[in-house]
């Protein structure tokens, strides 16, 4: 539904027509000055018209001139934020891998044996887990020295090697 | 889930890629000397001891200088003289065969040892061989600076004793 000031303008300007005409005609019936007005304005029109239009040098620049003008004196807008994803921002990334990094680290120390840097010594001491004789004349024990660090498998029942036989 | 995984997984591929850096593995053949330290390597290094109790006791030959004090504490021998030694890269895929004489000679298959304890040891499956015969066959853990002593037959006077040692 069109307001009235713009069904009075489009009447002003003639383009107002059928029934829309002649509804706003009996509504103009409570305003008796807007036929005053209409003919003011059009006379106003038909001034301008007959003017004529001064020469414009150049076009182009005007067009330019006043686009920027515009521009100028239109009240900036702030831009809308866009909406940002918010985990896979690079720095976010960058910390994300950091991170596992940290953990795969800490991972590494503590879970994977490592070796023993050459030259340290191990707190490790040997172990003989199980000791099977291949023969039942032949048995073995087992000796932990903890003072030497070292472990001894005993085996007796061996038979004896004569000098005469060559080892080497 | 899926975290923690791939963490487990980055830390087991790196600590594989450092342990592969440092335990390099070169074959030294059967030398009776043992590697030199300043390559980072994991060895097994074994030898045939002849103990005795000579009146005039030698002094032992430089390999066994390490041991001798454990030797002559736990076999109560004043001598000890090295028949042979051979050392062999550990190799976790394959069988190694250990040669420190003609006489004896031992079967060795390794896997390094997981537990966070045992760092830098492995975990040995050791067959004793005299000549053909097989004497014993044991499960042992062994890591560097902790040999096993193997008390094995006696010869002419003395005592013949196979020490195994990790070496890197």
């Amino acid at each position: 539904m069109k307001t009235f000031e713009e069904r009075f303008t489009a009447w002003v300007d003639g383009q107002l027509t059928g029934p829309d005409l002649s509804d706003f005609e009996k509504e103009l019936a409570a305003h008796p000055e807007a036929a005053a007005e209409r003919a003011e304005a059009r006379k106003l029109g038909d001034l301008l018209r007959a003017q004529p239009a001064p020469k414009l040098g150049n076009a182009d620049f005007f067009n330019h001139q006043l686009m920027q003008r515009i521009a100028a004196e239109t009240p900036r807008t702030a831009e809308p934020v866009k909406a940002r994803g918010w985990f896979w921002s690079l720095p976010r990334l960058a910390f994300a891998g950091a991170a596992c990094l940290v953990i795969a680290g800490g991972l590494f120390k503590t879970l994977i044996p490592a070796a023993v840097p050459p030259g340290e010594k191990s707190k490790y001491y040997a172990q003989v887990v199980e000791a099977w004789p291949a023969d039942p004349s032949i048995s073995a024990t087992t000796v932990y020295n903890p003072k030497d660090n070292v472990t001894v498998v005993w085996l007796d029942g061996l038979d004896y090697i004569p000098a005469t036989y060559a080892l080497k | 889930m899926r975290l923690p995984a791939a963490l487990l997984v980055f830390a087991f591929a790196a600590r594989t890629f450092a342990a592969e850096g440092e335990t390099a593995i070169a074959v030294s053949g059967t030398s009776a000397v043992p590697a030199a330290k300043t390559v980072a390597v994991d060895k097994i290094w074994s030898a045939v001891v002849l103990a005795t109790n000579p009146p005039t006791p030698k002094d032992a030959p430089p390999e066994l200088r390490e041991f001798t004090t454990r030797l002559k504490r736990v076999f109560g021998y004043s001598q000890f003289e090295l028949i042979g030694a051979a050392s062999e890269k550990i190799d976790e895929q394959n069988e190694s065969w250990l040669v420190p004489s003609q006489s004896f000679w031992l079967s060795v298959k390794a896997r390094r040892a997981v537990s966070k304890e045992a760092r830098g040891g492995y975990l040995l499956n050791l067959q004793l061989f005299h000549d053909k015969r097989p004497l014993l066959e044991t499960e042992a853990k062994l890591a560097p600076g902790s040999p096993i002593f193997i008390r094995g037959p006696e010869y002419g006077h003395g005592q013949l004793i196979i020490v195994l040692q990790v070496q890197r």
